[in-house]
Order: structure tokens, then sequence, then C-alpha cells
């Protein structure tokens, strides 16, 4: 199972549970036979409360290594793409843009299975550069802010033709704003 | 008790938002239809409704709230039913400004205006300050209004007691603070803290717009601030609807009232402090940020959930089961909202955690979460309020109808609607694409399906409306 499905997958089944046990609840209260209630509910509810602190402590262990700030961190890249995002569309380019005359280089094509890093930034508004595979999931991205270089790496796994996607809206072209790569 | 002025001007704002209220659903079917590719907007219609369904849902939802604490509060202390006048007119004012840039000027930066972007004018030049000048009339009307509130309630409580600083140190303190009391207070101070932000950050947009540029303003502390203020402000709205909760579902459910522990006056004073850290997670994929704040982000996030979510729904639960509840709308609608916001709640966890946010941010998963806390969270906890206040109007709690039928169109109707956000957002289709590209068909079949679903929401939504409104009429022909 893939990474989407997953997480679609673990919250519908925390959502279903929640809504079960509210049904639950809900039902309880409507005939209650005897004295249900529940007993010691102060010393219950100091439970639960360190319970779910102690699992979300455990989450953020788990997960805060895994963030983009760090991955790649130690390897130097093999390629550097700079990206600079406008109104509405990409420039990409092996050399550095210069904003006052933008353009881009030659089609941008990367290796497979080695670390890579964009240097975004914006000429106008905030953008997002947001990076689909084949498959059109959304592999990796960050976000072009102007007056700043976000540095984003990353190694491709898989060959094939990459699509761009702006992920911040930026005006009437916002859906239309794309480009694309090849990773060989 | 509530004056007669008081429940007059109660009535024409329960009016007011619920009508605004219908016609920014509206809105946002359209907005789905043309997702769907079942109507054909230009990309300016349809940027223009988002733009004026997100903030005018995020302000009547806030006030929806407000108006909610200063009617509860006039059981504990004097209310002034003209301030209430000062913030309703202001508001409707400001509602009606920002609708004037949007629809007649074209505005649509969405309800972000992030800089510079309001300054890349692709629309009629006036309709730039006239919008920023919109939210600097609602923003003062609001602040005016949470000032003199929170006033209201020093009247009665020290600080120190309005926050339960007391029931942190002894066992049964003297003075006990209401539950009530206490979350419109911490509520009260984010919304101030908030309105200051956004004070600020307009003041930086007239100072460069004024200066006709010769001032330039810095795009990251800008979006630092429009983070700041638009999170938080969302957050705390909800609050305020769970200060209402608080107040009123022990008393109509015939249970004994919440009483104020050491544990619920710690989680809400944490819950102060951690809501107001948490909007860092609005900038995870800003990488020049500083790693602290990202750090800071996630930790507040999962932090600010505890506290308020988990003690309040162990509080509910704990009232409600196994104990004969009288079941009416107003503890329905409560009941429900509290589900919608657990699970919403859930969602906004999953995606404040760094590592999924890399494939979640400004997907429609975003859309997705805070629609189910407030379409079937805050929006319900109000809806309570109102419900029960029209029947105060009234002058009786008792229906016999059991709105089974309404009850059941608004959870097919309001979970389908989410759930088609959640499958779309899983499946990377990007948040605000007024259409989709081919590769993305998923995207443009749960949209026509999210149609459909909202359509359903809306019916049930059209039939408690019509009921509180006629009640809250009847009101000003009183005496
Ligand atoms: C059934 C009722 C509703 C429908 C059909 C609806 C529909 C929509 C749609 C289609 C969008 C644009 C999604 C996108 O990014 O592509 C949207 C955005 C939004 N909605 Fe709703 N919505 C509803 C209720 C609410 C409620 C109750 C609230 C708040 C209290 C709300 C607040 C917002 C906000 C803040 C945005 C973001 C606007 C932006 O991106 O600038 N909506 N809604
Ligand atoms: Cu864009």
């Amino acid at each position: 199972m893939n990474e989407y499905k997953f997480i679609l997958l673990v919250f519908l089944d925390a959502a279903i549970l929640i809504g079960l046990l509210g049904y639950y609840i809900y039902k309880s209260s409507l005939n209650p036979e005897g004295d249900k209630s529940i007993k010691n509910p102060l010393r219950k509810r100091f439970f639960f409360l360190i319970m779910l602190s102690a699992v979300l402590l455990i989450l953020l262990a788990i997960t805060i290594p895994k963030s983009p700030y760090f991955l790649f961190a130690d390897k130097p890249p093999s390629k550097l793409v700079f990206v600079d995002a406008k109104q509405f569309n990409f420039i990409m380019s092996y050399q550095a843009i210069n904003p006052k005359n933008p353009s881009a280089g030659e089609s941008i094509e990367l290796p497979v299975d080695q670390p890579v890093e964009f240097r975004v930034t914006s000429l106008d508004v905030n953008h997002g550069f947001g990076i689909y595979n084949s498959r059109a999931e959304l592999v990796t991205q960050t976000q072009a802010m102007p007056g700043y270089v976000n540095r984003l790496r990353w190694e491709f796994k898989e060959p094939g033709t990459y699509k761009i996607l702006c992920l911040e809206y930026c005006g009437l072209g916002h859906p239309v704003m794309s480009s694309s790569f090849i990773v060989k | 008790m509530a004056s007669l002025s008081l429940k007059k001007v109660s009535s024409a704002w329960i009016i007011t938002i619920l009508t605004l209220f219908i016609c920014a659903i509206v809105f946002g079917i359209l907005m789905r239809l043309n997702q769907g590719n079942d109507i054909k907007l230009s990309p300016n219609g349809f940027y223009t409704l988002m733009t004026t369904h997100g903030l005018t849902m995020i302000g009547i939802w806030t006030v929806a709230g407000m108006v909610g604490i200063q009617y509860l509060l006039s059981r504990y202390t004097t209310v002034s039913a003209k301030l209430n006048v000062f913030a309703l007119v202001l508001t409707i004012i400001g509602v009606i400004m920002l609708w004037i840039s949007t629809f007649v000027g074209n505005f649509h930066t969405g309800w972000t205006f992030l800089y510079p972007f309001p300054f890349y004018i692709a629309w009629a030049k006036w309709a730039t300050p006239l919008f920023l000048w919109s939210l600097a009339v609602l923003g003062i009307g609001w602040f005016v209004w949470s000032v003199g509130i929170l006033v209201e309630i020093l009247k009665k409580y020290s600080l120190k007691q309005a926050f339960a600083w007391q029931h942190l140190s002894k066992k049964d303190p003297e003075v006990t603070t209401p539950p009530f009391i206490l979350i419109a207070t911490v509520s009260l101070v984010g919304i101030i803290l908030c309105l200051i932000t956004a004070v600020i950050l307009l003041i930086l947009f007239f100072a460069e717009y004024y200066s006709n540029g010769s001032f330039k303003n810095d795009p990251l502390l800008m979006k630092n601030l429009t983070y700041f203020f638009g999170h938080t402000l969302a957050n705390e709205a909800l609050y305020l609807g769970v200060a209402l909760l608080y107040e009123l579902l022990p008393e109509v459910s015939g249970r004994p009232k919440f009483k104020m522990t050491w544990y619920i006056a710690l989680a809400w004073n944490f819950t102060m402090i951690f809501v107001l850290t948490a909007f860092f997670h609005h900038m995870y994929m800003d990488f020049v940020q500083p790693l602290g704040f990202q750090m800071v982000g996630q930790l507040a996030s999962y932090f600010a959930s505890i506290p308020a979510a988990a003690v309040s729904a162990l509080s509910v639960i704990f009232l409600v089961y196994g104990n004969k509840i009288k079941w009416s709308l107003t503890n329905i609608l409560f009941f429900i909202g509290v589900i919608g916001w657990m699970i919403g709640g859930i969602g906004a966890v999953i995606d404040a955690t760094i590592s999924n946010n890399i494939v979640l941010h400004n997907t429609l998963w975003v859309p997705a979460h805070f629609h189910t806390y407030n379409a079937m969270g805050n929006v319900l906890f109000c809806l309570a309020f109102f419900w029960w206040v029209a029947n105060e109007f009234a002058g009786s709690q008792e229906t016999t109808k059991s709105h089974k039928i309404t009850i059941g169109l608004m959870l097919i109707g309001g979970f389908g609607f989410v759930l088609m956000f959640y499958i779309a957002g899983a499946a990377s289709v990007p948040r605000r694409f007024a259409f989709y590209p081919n590769e993305l068909q998923i995207g443009m079949t749960t949209a026509t399906w999210a149609a459909f679903f909202a359509t359903l929401y809306l019916i049930a939504m059209l039939a408690i409306i019509w009921e509180i409104v006629r009640k809250c009429i009847r009101v000003f022909y009183s005496s």
C-alpha cells in the first residue's frame, strides 16, 4: 500500500471509530437500566490524558526526523536546478537566473537515484512548486516566495516525466501554471 | 438576565448571520460544481466566489460565537446591548464593502491575501484599498466588541479568577469560576491578539500602498503575520462555540452543570498558549523559516489539541454515557458537533505532521479538515445556541418534532461533503484550483459528488434555519 492510501485509511478508521463510539454513547443514554454512569471520572480522565500525551510524544519522535529539512542534508547534490516562478509559469535552468532578464535554459533532465537540489524563488507573488510523478501523485514540494530562496533536495527513485504544478494560489492562471522535467 | 434590547439585537444578529450563511453555502456549491465540470464559471467568477466564501464564513461563525457569549454572559453580569449594536452596524458595513470589492471590483486573492498579491492588480484599481479597508472596519468593530465583553467579565471576576487560576492552587476556592467564563476569557484574549496582529498587518499593507512603493514589506514576515491572524482566529472561533456548549449542554440535557476542576483550568490555560504558536504549521513548506519555528509548529499543533479537545470530549462522554438524557435538537447538535470536531481534529493532526505535510500541504486535505470542524463542528455548536435562544424567545423549549429527517440529511450531507475533500486530498488534488488538469480526474468526480452532498446539507440547514428565523422575527414585535 502506498503512502497516500495509508494516510487516508488511518484517517477513515479513526473517523469511523469516533462515529461508532458516539453512536454507542448516544444509545446508552436512551434507556439506561440501573446506574451505568462512569465512576471515578477524574481518575479515568487523568489516565486517558496521560496515554494520549504518550502516544503523541511517540508520534513526534518518529515523524520529526522524516521532515524535509533533514532529508539528504549530508549528501552533496549531483545537480542544481534554479527555479524562478512568476505569474503564470516556471522558469528553470541549471544556471542561476538573472531576475532582471529571466530566461530558461535547456530543458531539464535529472539523474535517477542521485540527490538533486532545487533552488526555488519567485519573481512576483507567492507560488508553490509541487512535483508530481507520472501517476499524478505529489512527490514533494516547496514554496516559491519573492525575496527568499527555498532549497529543496530530493532523490528520484523512478525514471519518467515529472510534472510541476503551482501549489500556492497566485491568480487567475493558477490552475494552468505548470511545467515538467525528465528523470533518466 | 437578558434585557429586551439584548434579545432584539441578538435576533437581528442571528437573522443576518444565517442569511449570509445560506448565500455562502450556495457559493460553495457553485465552486464544487465548477470543479466537477458541471457548470462553467470564468476563473474570475470562481475566485471571487472563493474569496467571498472563505472570508464570509470565517467572519460569521466567529461573530456567532460572540453573540452567544454575550447573551449567556447576561446570566452572570450586566451586558451592554449598545456594544452589540455597534458591532452589528460595523459588521454589516464591513461585509457590504467586502462584497463590493469582490463582486463589483473583482478582487480575488483568496482569504489569505498573501503579500504582495493584493498589489499585483488584476481587478479594478479601487478594489485593493476597498478590500483592505473593509477588513479594517470589521477588525475595529470586533476589537471594540471583544474588549468590551472582556471588560464585562472583569466587572464580576478578577483577572486571576477569569483564568480560573485559584482552582490550580486550592481544592475548594471561595469563588468558583464557571467553565463558560474561563473558556470565553481565553478565547477573547486570543481573538484580541489576532485582531491586533491584523491591524499591524493592515498598517504594513497601507504603508506600502500609500507610499507608492517607496516602503517595501518583507514577504516572510507578512506571511507569518497573515497565518498567525487567520489560523488563530479560526481556532478561537471554535472555542467560543465550545464555551456555549459548556454552559448549555448540561442544562438542556437535564444534568448537573459542569464544575470547574483544576483539570479544566489547566487544560484551557495550556490551550491559550499552544494555540498561539500552532499557526507555524502553515509554513512547513517555507524552508527559509527558522527550523525552531517548524519544530514548535508540530509540537504546538499536537498539544493544542489534547487539552481542549480531549478534556471537552471526555466531559461530554461522562455527561451522556449511561445517563437518561432528554434529547432535543439543541443537545443533538452539540453532540454531533463534538464528533465533527474530533474527526476534523484527527485530520488536522495528520496534516500538522511535517513528514505528511510534504504530500498534503495545499491539497484538498486542508479544506477537508477545516470544513469538518467548521461545517460539522462549530456551525453546529452555534446553531444549537441559536435554536435554544429562539425557543427562549418563543417562551418554550418544548417541541414534539423529532427532526429525524433533518438530522439524517445533515449527517449524510455534511460528512459526505467533507469525505470527498479527504479522498481528493489524499490523491494529491490541489486546493484552490478552479478546474483540474486531466490527469486529476478524481478531483472532478469527487467535486460533483461533493456538490450533491452539500445540497443535502443545505436542505437540512434551511429546515433548521427557517424555524429559528421565524421565532427570532417575533421578538421585534414584543415589548
Ligand atoms: C456545505 C457548506 C460548504 C460548502 C459547499 C463549501 C465549499 C467550499 C469550497 C468548494 C471551497 C474551495 C475549496 C478549494 O480550495 O478548492 C471552500 C473553501 C473555504 N471554505 Fe467552505 N464550504 C462550506 C462551508 C464552509 C464553512 C461552514 C466554513 C467556515 C466556517 C467554510 C470556510 C471556508 C474557507 C475559509 C475556505 C478557504 C477559502 C480560500 O481558500 O481562500 N466553508 N469551501
Ligand atoms: Cu499559483
